[in-house]
């Protein structure tokens, strides 16, 4: 399931290259215009979100074809409470975050006993459900028509009212996210969890509850997913279903398979790469759903490890390490 | 207050639509018993049938007859493009059983925002196959269309009978349903069966799209439900049986037909998909299995 390279110790790889080009990354978006502005905060939201799912994913080695759910959960979570109610933004991302991880631990005990393509229906149809429930309940979503006037994030009196500003705030709150992760998965759960990923017969030879595990780990990416539809809310200060529709779960398994699934920073990566490509390919501005899917397809044939599967094609060479076989979450 | 007409009148429609909704599983089982692949992107061929015969009918003037006969072979072929460039590269490939998933997910979404851009994204409709009607019996509205619905749906599960029992080719599928090696042992192409499967089930899922197009409408964003739908009738059939899938169906349809009367159409989807979730975590090898004690396993 893990490749050596990936959970080496060598820091200088994996923790201060990768900080120091996301911190670049930034560096270039304050001192450019602000559509790249928009674009990479995108991307930062994007890259707490497919955090989530590659712990669920790439970590655990499950699927989840819904975590658009908890996005919207969030961003709705968010939206509603701090435009109507008038909540502080932490404090209403702080609750949907609760809030998502309550309804992913009820929503998932049943449904992760299933395998396989139910596994893969039944998390699909619960973000069809969300989707259909978040055009329906229009008293409290305003159906299709969205909900609008969502503040920007803050703490008390201080707004962050630049789009400079919000970028700084995600990128660390990205920053963060990946530090968590980071952290979870080397912990004794993150292991439990690998071990899993590899065989659930033998995870559970070794004393581990398969179940409850699972569990806490779609628990973690629904709470990643949830944090990234808050932020959305507040960075664009307007949402609708179509912003969670099922185009969001093409979107960021592109974005997933292209960095590399299972490892820290290709998520990260992909989310990048992924969210410049309509600024590269301006043309294509109705054919960008196209593009992703097509993408994704050929990712998915050609190179189901993404980029890192360049990465690990140099390490070899380096190493003369012999060929290994068969890694596939 | 609900009387017995509404009753009746739902009961009538959702077997209409059930009917249709099992086809659409007979498509997932074909494909399943081939190759052990669930393609998601099932949806998609009852939208294009709809699309395409509805395509040949205003653009190129053709009769009902002839568009709809015509629709089926051009969806068929798309299937079998899907399965060229799509599945069977990753198959070979010996892909990941999520990844595949994943994939077909992906030629859903592209195929639905190709229609967006070639055909628009407004929904439409043509005429019942026969016209006039509907049939009054008692306060109980029947289209026409029901019947038609009714009668190449028997139609084409007689056909499909005749074709795994009669045919070689349906034989050799069988065969591979079984047991994959050993009927590749046997001499039989396994993948020419997968690419034979695809056809089959685009074409039953082209059938079906026509058949219920006139009853309602179609749009590019049809596939979805019909193709959940379907899915649930194939699991409450017991997945791989194409009798199962047809009654799994009817029930289904039946069942939300009873969910609009009591809670309205809006929720109609969130109903199917919440039956969806109750039959896949309390019947997983389907309901009728229940019944005979011992159920198939997978």
């Amino acid at each position: 399931m893990t490749s050596p390279n990936i959970t080496s110790t060598n820091t200088v790889y994996t923790v201060a290259v990768p900080v120091a080009a996301v911190l670049s990354v930034l560096g270039i978006a304050l001192s450019s215009s602000g559509y790249v502005v928009t674009l990479i905060g995108f991307a930062a939201i994007y890259g707490v979100f497919c955090t989530g799912l590659n712990f669920f994913m790439g970590y655990t080695g499950q699927a989840s074809f819904g975590q658009n759910a908890f996005a919207a959960l969030g961003g709705y979570g968010s939206a509603i409470l701090t435009a109507n109610y008038y909540w502080d933004p932490v404090l209403a991302l702080l609750v949907s975050m609760v809030l998502s991880g309550v309804i992913a631990a009820a929503v998932g005990y049943p449904t992760l006993r299933l395998r396989g393509h139910y596994l893969a229906m039944a998390t699909f149809a619960l973000g069809l459900i969300t989707y259909e429930i978040s055009i329906e309940w229009n008293s409290l979503t305003q159906g299709y028509m969205g909900l609008s006037g969502i503040p920007p994030l803050g703490i008390g009196k201080y707004e962050l009212v630049s789009e400079k500003h919000q970028l700084i705030v995600l990128t660390f709150v990205m920053l963060l996210g990946v530090w968590v992760s980071v952290r979870l998965r080397d912990s004794r759960f993150g292991r439990a969890l690998r071990a899993i990923a590899g065989s659930e017969a033998a995870a559970n030879a070794l004393g581990i509850n398969v179940a409850r595990y699972k569990l806490a780990a779609f628990v973690v990416a629904a709470i990643y997913a949830s944090v990234a539809g808050s932020l959305f809310a507040h960075f664009v200060g307007f949402i609708s279903p179509e912003v969670f529709g099922a185009s969001m779960v093409i979107l960021s398994f592109t974005m997933l398979y292209l960095g590399g699934v299972g490892t820290t920073w290709g998520p990260i990566i992909g989310a990048l790469i992924v969210s410049l490509l309509p600024e590269v390919l301006r043309g294509l501005k109705e054919m960008q759903d196209v593009v992703y899917s097509v993408v994704l397809i050929a990712i998915l044939i050609f190179a189901p490890r993404g980029l890192s599967g360049l990465a690990v094609l140099f390490q070899r060479k380096q190493t003369g390490e012999s060929k290994q076989t068969g890694m596939n979450p | 207050m609900i009387d017995l007409t509404q009753i009746l009148q739902s009961l009538v429609n959702g077997v209409g639509v059930g009917l249709i909704y099992g086809l659409v599983g007979i498509g997932f089982c074909v494909i399943y018993n081939a190759s052990g692949i669930v393609n998601f992107a099932q949806g998609v061929f009852v939208m294009l049938g709809g699309m395409v015969c509805h395509t040949l009918l205003t653009r190129l003037g053709m009769p009902l007859i002839v568009a709809a006969i015509l629709s089926v072979p051009v969806v068929a072929g798309i299937g079998m493009i899907i399965e060229i460039c799509v599945v069977r590269p990753m198959w070979n490939r010996g892909a990941a059983l999520f990844a595949i998933i994943l994939a077909t997910i992906a030629t859903q979404i592209m195929i639905e925002r190709i229609t967006i851009l070639t055909l628009g994204d407004q929904p439409r409709t043509f005429e019942e196959f026969t016209l006039g009607g509907p049939l009054k019996i008692a306060n109980i509205a029947i289209s026409y269309q029901l019947f038609w619905i009714l009668g190449c749906g028997a139609l084409m599960v007689f056909l499909l009978f005749l074709f795994f029992t009669k045919t070689k080719a349906g034989r050799a599928l069988r065969a591979c349903s079984q047991n994959r090696e050993a009927a590749a042992l046997l001499g039989i192409p396994v993948h020419h069966m997968l690419l034979l499967s695809f056809a089959l089930s685009a074409g039953l899922g082209a059938v079906a799209g026509i058949l219920v197009t006139p009853t309602q409408y179609t749009a590019f964003n049809v596939g979805t439900p019909f193709g959940v739908n379907g899915f649930i009738a194939a699991i409450i059939g017991g997945f791989g049986s194409a009798g199962g899938a047809l009654a799994g169906g009817v029930l289904l349809g039946v069942a939300q037909a009873a969910a609009i009367v009591v809670f309205g159409a809006g929720f109609k989807n969130v109903a199917a998909l919440s039956m969806l979730l109750v039959v896949l975590l309390m019947f997983p090898q389907g309901i009728f299995s229940a019944f005979k004690g011992s159920g198939k396993g997978h």
